[in-house]
């Protein structure tokens, strides 16, 4: 947030005396040399010798690369621990067994269809609670509130079950129209048709994990988008252009910040000697920016950046795609989830 | 010919590290802390030997009746064999009678719960506050110190000999003491701490109390919490309102799982339904990192607890309410960023 594109502040830079000349960036520079009114007038002559210490000025043997974390967040809740789920259930005929009884005369008039229907509900299961299977809280055996082996009343797909069911047998009892059977939908599959078919292009995989982009390049490596920060352009600006460059300008996207959360740092075995300028390159450094999609999809038909394939995959797919060596500097940057 | 290749391709088969460099180099990238940390999953910290895996034969599975086993017994225990009762009064730490902690469910402190892992609470942790984390860093170069700041409290000048051993003077232009703004780490992401509802209901004074009786009612059936009730602090003329006779005002307080599923339910059903709703005003918040917006009466009308059975409520007498959303974040521009971050919507003019 505090290095955005802010013209007047570069312009004054351009005119300032550049202090150091490439030890650290061009916006800590400006951090840096920014006057502190309170010590501004005593140190003057020390603070312009103290850097020359401190920060020994290296010559720019890596390529700046800017990378692109293109990610989709989790759509849907987690599935629960089988822990959890016993937790839950156990917590929740506990309550029934605390909590003061349902008020039944505020929610259903005497007489009235909705009345009869929800006497016919509790005789069965006992319980104003739809989805705690069968329990009465009040009789001499409520201490026998634990599940036995192999029920399924604490599983997710029972609850949701039992809730549609519950609201369908209601608005069959209580319809104006008997010749007609009345369908509540039920919730959508928490497994997609992508997740069925393996395809690892389709944004409506693994619903509940957060998914990355990832691209193949011509030699076959997967890896992140990035490219080499051309000219005078910030971080961000460069890793804007490297996406619309390699994922094509397709898809709707929010970029994070101004600053990289993560980076990756690849050394040649030889430093490689550029023949025309007789510049020598150790390797590249890559900073990655944290980026949101928000619709649209990837796009490789157009890209420019040597790419032949894309996917979206997951943490632990992705350690199964790239190098160990590239995976050991991007874990910690991604969600668990 | 044939040796030449196999050389070739023995050197590039051969590790990295063996081959001659003009650089050392580490092995395998760097090593973190965190490498030698396992992957941590919820299952990885609970007991293996847990009563969910373990495998029982077929027979003694079946066979296991509790209930049946209770009945066929001919002499019961006495009860006190077997229920523990928690004392009912606090005799002091050396009797022997002690109560078990709160958490225990035979305690008489024990809420039950949690019951679920609410969505906005899963939300929140995958997503927005990593995102809010990205967002405020501020990067200080090596080197970097930060300018002095002024101490908060000025000192005395000690112009007079009356200032000794005064207390400090507040900051200037006010008696305000801000909150003190820290840089957002991974330890300080502002999070949502509790929600209050709260309202007011005038007629419930010059009319009769069951204003009151109702908007507890509805305010009880969105929250799921009990609510409690006030008193006037000010005397209102005009509605016949008198400084502590007249119980005027109802509030719940939300806190944990109750306050997320308020929360989701506020977020993805209530407000988008609210007609020309343009958000809650830039200018809200008592600049310490709590916003406060109101609904009117159609609004709250609008919960779902209330929808299902609409027709029990006294149609006038259902309450607005001001909720008061409360976070851990020090000023209100960290606020509204995590909270338009879980999609509550602002406008106007944004005063920080």
């Amino acid at each position: 947030m505090s290095s955005g594109p802010n013209g007047a502040r570069r312009i004054a830079s351009l005119l300032r005396p550049s202090k150091f000349d490439s030890g650290v960036c061009k916006s800590c520079q400006e951090t840096l040399g920014r006057r502190t009114y309170a010590s501004a007038a005593a140190a003057t002559p020390s603070a312009t010798a103290a850097p020359d210490t401190t920060f020994p000025v290296l010559k720019p043997v890596y390529t700046i690369n800017a990378g692109v974390v293109l990610s989709r967040p989790p759509q849907i809740t987690r599935d629960l621990e089988p822990f959890e789920k016993a937790f839950h259930f156990y917590q929740k005929r506990l309550n029934e067994r605390l909590a003061l009884p349902f008020t039944k005369y505020f929610y259903f008039k005497r007489g009235t269809p909705a009345d009869v229907d929800w006497k016919k509900k509790v005789a069965e299961r006992r319980t104003p609670a739809r989805d705690i299977g069968k329990y009465n809280a009040y009789a001499t055996d409520a201490w026998n509130d634990e599940l036995l082996l192999g029920s399924k009343e604490s599983e997710p797909e029972y609850q949701i079950e039992k809730l549609v069911d519950d609201a369908e047998s209601t608005a069959n009892a209580t319809s104006q129209d008997t010749s007609k059977k009345e369908e509540i939908p039920r919730p959508f599959s928490r497994v997609t048709e992508a997740d069925k078919k393996g395809d690892f292009k389709s944004l409506n995989r693994l619903l509940p994990k957060t998914l990355y982009l990832l691209v193949q390049s011509k030699e076959g490596y997967w890896k992140f988008p990035s490219s080499p920060v051309v000219g005078e352009e910030t971080i961000r600006e460069a890793a804007e252009r490297t996406l619309a460059e390699s994922a094509g300008v397709n898809m709707n996207t929010w970029m994070v910040g101004y600053h990289p959360y993560g980076h990756h740092v690849y050394t040649n075995r030889k430093p490689h000697i550029d023949k025309a300028t007789g510049a020598e390159s150790h390797g590249e450094k890559t900073f990655f920016m944290k980026t949101r999609i928000m619709t649209g999809q990837a796009d490789l038909s157009a890209n420019t950046q040597n790419l032949k394939d894309f996917k979206w995959l997951s943490k632990d797919e992705i350690a199964q795609h790239v190098l160990p060596n590239y995976y050991s500097y991007i874990k910690n940057m991604l969600a668990d989830r | 010919m044939a040796a030449r290749e196999q050389s070739r391709y023995l050197a590039r088969a051969l590790p990295r590290a063996f081959m001659p460099s003009a650089r050392p180099q580490p092995f395998l990238g760097r090593r973190n802390a965190s490498d030698e940390a396992p992957a941590r999953r919820l299952s990885d910290e609970l007991e293996t030997a847990s009563s969910l895996t373990t495998v029982v034969s077929e027979d003694a599975a079946k066979s296991f009746d509790p209930a049946a086993q209770a009945k066929s017994r001919k002499s019961k225990l006495p009860r006190s064999r077997y229920q523990f009762r928690s004392p009912k009064y606090d005799r002091g730490p050396l009797h022997p009678h002690q109560p078990p902690p709160p958490s225990d469910p035979s305690s008489r402190l024990f809420v039950p719960g949690p019951f679920t892992l609410p969505r906005a609470e899963q939300t929140y942790n995958s997503t927005v506050a990593s995102d809010i984390l990205t967002l405020c860093y501020v990067h200080t170069p090596p080197g970097f110190k930060p300018p002095p700041k002024a101490p908060r409290l000025r000192e005395w000048d000690d112009s007079s000999p009356y200032h000794k051993n005064r207390p400090l003077r507040g900051p200037r232009g006010g008696d305000v003491l801000r909150l003190l703004r820290k840089p957002i780490r991974f330890n300080n992401i502002p999070k949502i701490e509790r929600i209050t509802i709260h309202s007011y209901v005038k007629n419930a004074a010059h009319e009769n109390s069951s204003w009151l009786h109702v908007a507890g009612m509805a305010i009880q059936a969105i929250s799921n919490t009990r609510v409690e009730t006030f008193k006037s602090k000010s005397s209102v003329a005009t509605w016949s309102i008198a400084p502590g006779r007249d119980t005027v005002a109802v509030k719940a307080e939300l806190q944990g799982e109750t306050m997320y599923h308020f929360l989701g339910k506020l977020i993805d059903v209530v407000l988008p339904r609210i007609k020309d709703w343009p958000g809650i005003k830039g200018s809200s918040g008592d600049s310490s990192g709590n916003i406060t917006f109101g609904l009117v009466p159609e609004n709250v009308a609008m919960f779902p607890e209330i929808e299902v059975n609409y027709d029990m409520y006294p149609p006038k007498m259902i309450p607005g309410c001001h909720i008061t959303l409360h976070t851990t974040a020090k000023a209100d521009k960290d606020a509204r960023l995590l909270l338009s971050a879980m999609g509550i919507p602002f406008y106007g003019k944004i005063v920080h």
